[in-house]
């Protein structure tokens, strides 16, 4: 299943509301301004996202990971090259700089991140899609991305797709990229696409 | 098909809850829709100081109106709405205020992180769960693995700075102590190569190998005491000393170098300048230093000024030369180690640049300063160097505390000196006469006695200061004898005796024998100079 380029640029614009209420809770949270912006989407078979993302980033990575329930399921992560989230957690934060390993505030403060931008993403698609989706307590792991990508590729049936959300940072003139990937079942994906039709119809 | 359940789940949620409500260290709270309380665990009382009977049913917002002034509302909006919130410490610092229990860290309230998620009840949300978790001690963690990470950045980056000191300074070294080398081995070789040797080539060489040869020993010693001057392992041997001798026998180390550049070396001491406490080889390289430096300087047929200066608490050295100066931006680095105004290759004047260094480290450590001053380059330069005086407190001959003896302390008074050992004799006198006193000194008992016996009543010796072991007759005969006179001819003469025998037993040996005062070698000249004083004014 791909994306018409209609689907994805309607997809992009719902994604890019959800990241401005996000930039604009970081904002209010850190006391600097910061931007969210969605150059790109991407959607495979889950089975084509190890590679997709092997492309894209580092195999060190920061990851969010948070499990919603309801009409729709799935994982959603935030993945980020340690870098990036060790970068971004100075920007954010006046605290000076830990390594990531022993810094359990810095870890909570990526998670909280995390957290924000899954929340503000699912959430769009839920206002669209007319339904409730519950979430799990996020979590952060520091591993390689190939057992990140172990994580949820294993143990699940049925066809599922990964929509791999490139995220922009922008703040304090600075900016770095992290990736949000959002794995649903078929069925979820394809209740998504009509919703996004209808959405993007109504408008 | 999940395997059949035999266990109780009654008794098992029951204590889940007993453990929530009263034994996990965490807050954990928990409201309707409306969010009123509708359970508020013992952890909650224990911080909060409310009882959850006084809570259970009031809104949360009603108790805490705070946290909705921060939007921390909108948090429990979204958690009826399914999400789930994560408050970092560092975004949110606290989620309720509550009193801290970690006073170290300096905030007003607990700091706490905490999330907030949505209850759920087959499928429909019922309420909101809180769980807040103090982090005082991680808090406190993290900032001790700061401070000691900061602590290791600093230790690492001074010991950079310090080895690239030392490797620029081993480029230096290398240098100049191939520079002598040089002309060593370049000599050595003329001298093997040649078939015949006439002997003012042989007296060239060796001349040239001399010099060099001790201009390296000179490097090396500068650098030994550097060496021991930074690991703090220079040991001063102080004593009372007169400085006026210390700069004038410096004087004279340098001449021979002044005179083979035709630099005339002018000196003005003032006579009266009053003892200093400090090492005196010490001192003397302090003062020789700083005259080579001036040497080195200053062009052939200059001029150098030595003028010692003396005030009631410091005696005051300068040293003036005419020689090429310093320029201004070099001036504050004079007295660095391993500088110098000329940092070329193709520099004029060698050396390692330690000269300076150790003038500035050996007068800080005798309690003084040193300072430059120039008016910049081709205008010659002027060192100064203060050091306190002896007016400062010292020990009496008599053991108790008083004040150094003034210039004129022994001003008209006759001192007879009896030593044999020429340098002992030498600075003795030295100390006399500085006092005021007029010294006879002689090296022999029997010369003493004659000059006791050739005065007339008003020649007299008014002290009697004597050495016990010397060769012929000792201290013991001479007092015997000068005792044995009478009182006219100068048989009650008080006598004082410096002597390196003083055990107990000696000191009662001499008083016995006619002496009124004991005093041990070495002479403290303070001691000396107050003995003489004191026994001038007895009669005995």
């Amino acid at each position: 299943m791909d994306l018409s380029a209609l689907q994805q640029d309607a997809m992009i614009e719902l994604i890019n509301i959800g990241f401005g209420r996000a930039g604009a809770a970081l904002s209010k949270l850190t006391g600097h301004r910061v931007q969210l912006e969605v150059p790109e989407i991407q959607m495979c078979p889950i089975d084509e996202m190890a590679d997709r993302l092997r492309l894209l980033l580092d195999n060190e990575v920061a990851t969010v990971h948070q499990i919603f329930s309801g009409p729709v399921d799935g994982d959603a992560l935030l993945v980020l090259d340690r870098n990036s989230a060790a970068i971004l957690k100075e920007l954010l934060t006046s605290e000076p700089p830990l390594p990531l390993e022993i810094d359990r505030s810095a870890r909570e403060v990526l998670t909280e991140i995390g957290n924000i931008l899954l929340n503000a993403c699912l959430g769009t698609f839920g206002n669209i899609l007319k339904v409730k989706v519950s979430f799990s307590v996020p979590h952060l792991t520091l591993d390689t991305l190939e057992s990140v990508v172990g994580s949820i590729t294993v143990d699940r049936t049925g066809l599922r797709y990964a929509l791999i959300v490139h995220s922009h940072f922008r703040l304090r003139e600075s900016s770095l990229t992290g990736y949000l990937v959002i794995v649903l079942g078929v069925g979820s994906i394809e209740m998504l696409i009509r919703a996004l039709e209808r959405w993007d119809g109504d408008r | 098909m999940a395997p059949e359940l035999s266990l109780d789940t009654g008794r098992l949620e029951a204590a889940l809850t007993h453990w929530l409500s009263h034994e996990t260290q965490r807050g954990v709270f928990v409201t309707d829709p409306q969010f009123r309380l509708v359970v508020w665990n013992q952890w909650m009382e224990i911080h909060s100081g409310r009882l959850s009977s006084d809570v259970i049913g009031r809104s949360l917002f009603e108790l805490y109106p705070e946290a909705a002034t921060r939007g921390i509302r909108e948090y429990y909006e979204g958690a009826l709405d399914g999400a789930v919130t994560v408050l970092s410490h560092a975004f949110h610092r606290f989620l309720i205020a509550l009193p801290p229990t970690n006073g170290e860290l300096g905030a007003a309230e607990m700091p706490q992180s905490a999330h907030i998620g949505p209850l759920s009840h087959e499928s429909v949300i019922v309420g909101t769960v809180t769980i807040i978790d103090d982090v005082s001690d991680r808090l406190a963690t993290e900032h001790a693995l700061r401070k000691q990470i900061e602590a290791q950045r600093r230790a690492r980056a001074t010991a950079e700075q310090a080895l690239h000191a030392k490797d620029e300074f081993l480029s230096t070294l290398s240098h100049e102590m191939r520079t002598p080398l040089n002309a060593v081995l370049g000599w050595a070789r003329i001298l093997l190569d040649r078939q015949t040797l006439d002997h003012a080539l042989v007296q060239r060489a060796l001349q040239v190998i001399e010099r060099n040869a001790s201009a390296q020993a000179k490097m090396i010693d500068d650098m030994l005491d550097m060496a021991r001057i930074v690991s703090g392992k220079l040991r001063l041997e102080m004593k009372t000393l007169d400085f006026v001798s210390v700069v004038l026998s410096a004087v004279d180390v340098i001449m021979p170098s002044a005179d083979a550049r035709k630099i005339a070396v002018r000196t003005r001491v003032d006579p009266t300048s009053p003892l200093i406490v400090g090492d005196p080889d010490r001192l003397q390289q302090v003062v020789v230093n700083l005259l080579s430096n001036a040497v080195k300087f200053t062009d052939v047929g200059g001029a150098i000024e030595v003028h010692l200066d003396m005030s009631h608490t410091e005696a005051c050295l300068t040293v003036k030369d005419t020689g090429r100066g310093i320029e201004a931006a070099f001036l504050p680095h004079v007295f660095e180690r391993f500088r110098q105004g000329d940092a070329s290759s193709t520099r004029r004047h060698g050396g390692l640049g330690l000269g300076l260094a150790l003038v500035r480290d050996l007068v800080e450590l005798h309690g003084g300063a040193v300072s430059a001053q120039s008016d910049g380059e081709g205008k010659g330069a002027t060192f100064t160097v203060r050091l306190p005086t002896m007016a400062v407190t010292s020990v009496s001959a008599d053991g108790g505390r008083a004040t150094g003896p003034g210039p004129r302390a022994l001003m008209g008074i006759r001192v007879l000196l009896i030593e044999d050992e020429p340098d002992s004799r030498d600075l003795s006198r030295a100390a006399l006469t500085r006092f005021g006193a007029q010294v006879s000194a002689v090296s022999s008992s029997a010369e003493a006695v004659q000059v006791v016996l050739s005065a007339s009543a008003a020649t007299l010796p008014n002290v009697v200061v004597s050495d016990i072991g010397m060769p012929v007759e000792d201290g013991y005969v001479f007092i015997q004898q000068l005792r044995s006179l009478s009182p006219e001819r100068g048989g009650r003469i008080p006598a004082v005796t410096l002597t390196g025998y003083s055990t107990p037993a000696d000191v009662a040996r001499a008083l016995a024998a006619g002496y009124q005062l004991h005093l041990s070698k070495p002479v403290d000249p303070v001691a000396l100079i107050e003995a003489v004083a004191k026994l001038s004014r007895e009669a005995i």
